[in-house]
């Protein structure tokens, strides 16, 4: 028996350490940035910047759920349609309170998502473009769509439908909304799980635990299990990193995907790849002709078909994401709803030989493609698309432009190719639909792709109730788009985020917004 | 003329230097391609947003309009407001501009400390194992990229050693002698190896010169003839140098500032420019010119300090 009693104590001893991984409280987590937020309003802002970090600081009346998928509920507790799908009525949950201890009434609710979806305030305003009218009552809210409307619970749940407190914000200086959205933002208040203590542009923003927050965890007491966070800004990625290592940091987002490999060696720390909404491609312009006059080659179905048959998604994934993701088989990411897998384009080659010598280019041509200029990414990705097209005969010529002037000759449509990378604001296909395959809203990513049926299937889709029929609606868009190939269809990655193993249940959901409420330091 | 007239007609010379400032700055960002509301919007950019951000920034106004309206604010000490960050832009240097100038005089601080002696000592062991060594070491200072050094402080001191933070600013102004220490340094020991490479050659040649053998052969102690008759005149020219290479430091802060995460104004400025945030790029630039102005103005007074031959220029 004497030789079994390390394997007991081994034992006792793991149940007990087990069983002491309950949720700890207090603590100030350190979480190391590259950037810096801009302008915290939940309305106005326009930078991922902003909007990964506003729901800590704002809730709405739903939320999304931690895996992404779904919508739970936020400041409300109950919500039912009318039965013409026309009134969404929602129960506000009892006492709840703004970070001020102020309460939380139905006017705000109405107040906030007015503002929020006036079409002079900002660019999201899209979102809730279906509600015609918000009646106030006593605890509840009647929302009144002009017709009905698939994505208005998860435009409820998104952080530009965060309430506000009508009375303080405009009791705030200035003449304008944005003025005074300016003074509010500064040291805004809201009923996230945390508020804002301190910020020190570029450097550091402090948030503390909100001590009226309505949610409680698994210890009863109420949410937040942290005192703050401390956001430092290091845009260095090494520094970044270093200071992970050092322990000066719990954890540090975007780590770049050529340390992964070392930092997962570091039994110290936990590399945590969270699924997320981005896609990664290659944007083709499809017209006849480019603005200078000059015929563009790829306008022709069978050279872009060629293009995605000669790219080689695995070994993109290899040599440009050091292994990490998956080839595209759609232009959304396998975690939006609606996705359906096409057939999509295996690497090729011959096949890729045999489409260009059908359209006529068999000795090959010539393609530009626009980059960021200092962006070793766009680099890496177009050198080894140049490589890889080459053996096609497709000669790439990368040009480097900074960031303004990239977006300026896209907008104008002044481009052969560019790269491009996508995350989803909204939890439903709508809102990448609408961007890359509807022409009307940015003609298609500037591709000029044009597709009358997709152009019908999205604008019923808008309005369509039925689950299924919407799949159905969704999966066709899908088939033609990919049949079309207005796009090089490349690969998702995830997000990478190392921490200290000391830091649990912190969660970045695939639209990119951080979930800090249920995360805990444990000793 | 006077000190005192001297330093008003040279602050008065600044002027129309700023006025010439003004006009290049605002005529060369809006030649940039590329307006601010389609950088700001990115790739969500849709025509009616740019419509917008323009109309509200006042970009659909004629440019000499926009220069007019320019102008009269920053009389009026107004600098206008940063496009992405919602800020007034004298805020916004005002936060940030210290924190590049304490790097930077810090820098020059530790810089001086280095370059100084090191100097005395090699041209006074002149073509020894000494001399050679600590020209060799400064050659490494030169010879290696400010990046490279900053990463290599950060990873020694930093993250092994633990004596120093891996990068960030202290709470406190006097904190920062301690936190700003090895971007300090790194940006400094550049700065020593031009400074000291300078200071040695001039030494050398001071010490050949007749006034130098003259004090020596008036009995005077070696170590009041180095320091009252060598160094004094050798360190004109490189004083000029030290000036010179301030306003490249501040230049040169933009990688320090970046790699040891310190929110100082090249950091600012560079992301200004890449978001084409107009009025922050015009207000930079005219700070950067006002300090560099008076930098070179502080190097010229210094002359008249060391050298009594330049009192009226």
């Amino acid at each position: 028996m004497k030789r079994f009693t390390p394997l007991v104590i081994t034992l006792v001893v793991s149940l007990l350490v087990g069983t002491g991984l309950a949720q700890e409280r207090g603590g100030t987590l350190t979480f190391g940035r590259y950037a810096d937020s801009l302008f915290l309003d939940p309305v106005l802002n326009d930078a991922n910047l902003d909007i990964w970090v506003l729901s800590s600081l704002y809730d709405s009346l739903l939320q999304p759920t931690a895996d992404g998928t779904g919508v739970e509920a936020g400041l409300a507790t109950d919500w039912a349609f009318s039965d013409d799908g026309l009134t969404l009525t929602f129960t506000l949950r009892d006492g709840i309170k703004f970070a001020d201890g102020s309460a939380i009434t139905s006017q705000d609710v109405k107040w906030s998502l007015d503002r929020a979806r006036n079409p002079d305030n900002g660019i999201w305003s899209f979102t809730l473009a279906s509600i015609a009218s918000i009646d106030a009552t006593d605890g509840q809210v009647a929302i009144n769509l002009s017709y009905p409307d698939p994505t208005i619970l998860a435009a409820l749940a998104m952080f530009n439908s965060a309430i506000m407190p009508q009375q303080l914000f405009e009791a705030m200086p200035g003449a304008t909304d944005e003025e005074k959205a300016k003074a509010f933002a500064e040291k805004p208040i809201g009923s996230g799980a945390f508020m804002l203590k301190s910020w020190v542009r570029g450097s550091r923003m402090v948030v503390e635990r909100n001590p009226f927050y309505w949610d409680t965890g698994a210890d009863g007491q109420p949410l937040p299990y942290l005192d703050a966070i401390s956001f430092e800004i290091i845009p260095d990625d090494a520094t970044r990193i270093l200071k992970l290592q050092a322990g000066e940091l719990d954890v540090a987002e975007f780590i770049p995907l050529a340390r992964i490999g070392e930092l997962r060696n570091d039994s110290r720390l936990n590399v945590e790849l969270f699924p997320s909404t981005r896609v990664n491609s290659v944007l083709m312009n499809n017209r006849p002709e480019l603005p200078d006059g000059s015929a563009n080659p790829l306008s022709d179905l069978r050279v872009r078909q060629a293009i995605n048959y000669a790219t080689n998604k695995q070994a993109l994934i290899q040599v440009v994401g050091f292994g990490i993701g998956s080839p595209m088989h759609s232009y959304m990411s396998t975690t939006t709803p609606y996705y359906v897998a096409g057939e999509g384009y295996d690497y090729d080659l011959e096949k890729a030989k045999s489409l260009l010598a059908e359209a006529g280019f068999a000795g090959g041509f010539t393609v530009t493609a626009m980059s960021t200029a200092g962006s070793q990414d766009d680099l890496a990705l177009l050198t080894a698309l140049q490589s890889m097209w080459g053996d096609a005969g497709i000669k790439l010529v990368i040009e480097q432009l900074d960031n303004a002037t990239k977006t300026e000759r896209y907008r104008t449509n002044n481009f052969q190719m560019r790269t491009a990378g996508w995350t989803n604001d909204i939890n439903d296909p709508s809102q990448i639909t609408s961007y890359f395959a509807v022409y009307a809203t940015v003609e298609s990513l500037h591709t000029g792709f044009q597709s009358d049926e997709v152009d019908a299937l999205f604008a019923a889709s808008q309005s369509e109730l039925d689950t299924a029929v919407r799949a159905a609606q969704y999966e066709r868009i899908q088939e033609i788009y990919m049949a079309a190939a207005p796009i090089v269809f490349l690969y998702e990655n995830p997000y990478p985020v190392a921490m200290s193993n000391s830091v649990q249940d912190f969660v970045q959901i695939p639209l990119g917004v951080y979930i800090f409420k249920d995360t805990y330091k444990s000793n | 003329m006077n000190r005192w007239a001297y330093l008003l007609a040279r602050i008065l010379q600044m002027i129309p230097t700023l006025v010439v400032i003004m006009i290049l700055v605002f005529a060369l960002v809006r030649l940039l391609p590329g307006n601010p509301a389609v950088a700001i919007l990115g790739d969500r950019v849709t025509d009616e947003a740019v419509a917008r951000v323009n109309q509200e920034l006042g970009l659909d106004k004629p440019l000499p309009m926009q220069f007019w309206i320019f102008f009269n604010r920053v009389i009026r000490g107004d600098l206008g407001e940063s496009i992405n960050l919602k800020m007034a832009v004298t805020r916004l240097i005002g936060d940030r501009l210290p924190i590049t100038l304490f790097l930077t005089a810090y820098a020059g601080l530790l810089a001086a400390v280095m370059a100084i002696p090191m100097a005395v000592l090699s041209a006074l062991k002149r073509g020894t194992w000494i001399d050679n060594l600590i020209r060799a070491v400064f050659q490494i200072g030169l010879s290696l990229p400010v990046f490279y050094v900053s990463l290599q402080l950060l990873t020694v001191f930093g993250a092994q050693l633990r004596w120093f933070p891996v990068g960030g600013i202290g709470p406190t102004p006097a904190s920062n002698f301690y936190f700003l220490f090895l971007p300090a340094l790194s940006l400094g020991f550049y700065m020593a190896a031009i400074l000291m490479r300078s200071l040695r050659a001039s030494i050398l040649e001071v010490l050949t010169s007749d006034y130098v053998s003259f004090a020596r052969a008036k009995g005077i102690r070696p170590r009041l003839v180095l320091t009252r008759h060598v160094l004094r005149n050798a360190m004109i020219s490189t004083v000029t140098l030290f000036g010179l290479s301030i306003g490249q430091l501040m230049g040169g802060a933009v990688i320090t500032e970046t790699v040891f995460a310190i929110p100082g104004v090249g950091r600012l400025m560079v992301d200004a420019i890449f978001g084409r945030d107009y009025a922050v790029v015009q207000g930079l630039t005219l700070a950067f010119a006002v300090v560099i102005m008076v930098i070179f103005l502080l190097t010229d007074l210094a002359y008249t300090v060391l050298d009594p031959r330049t009192k009226v220029a």
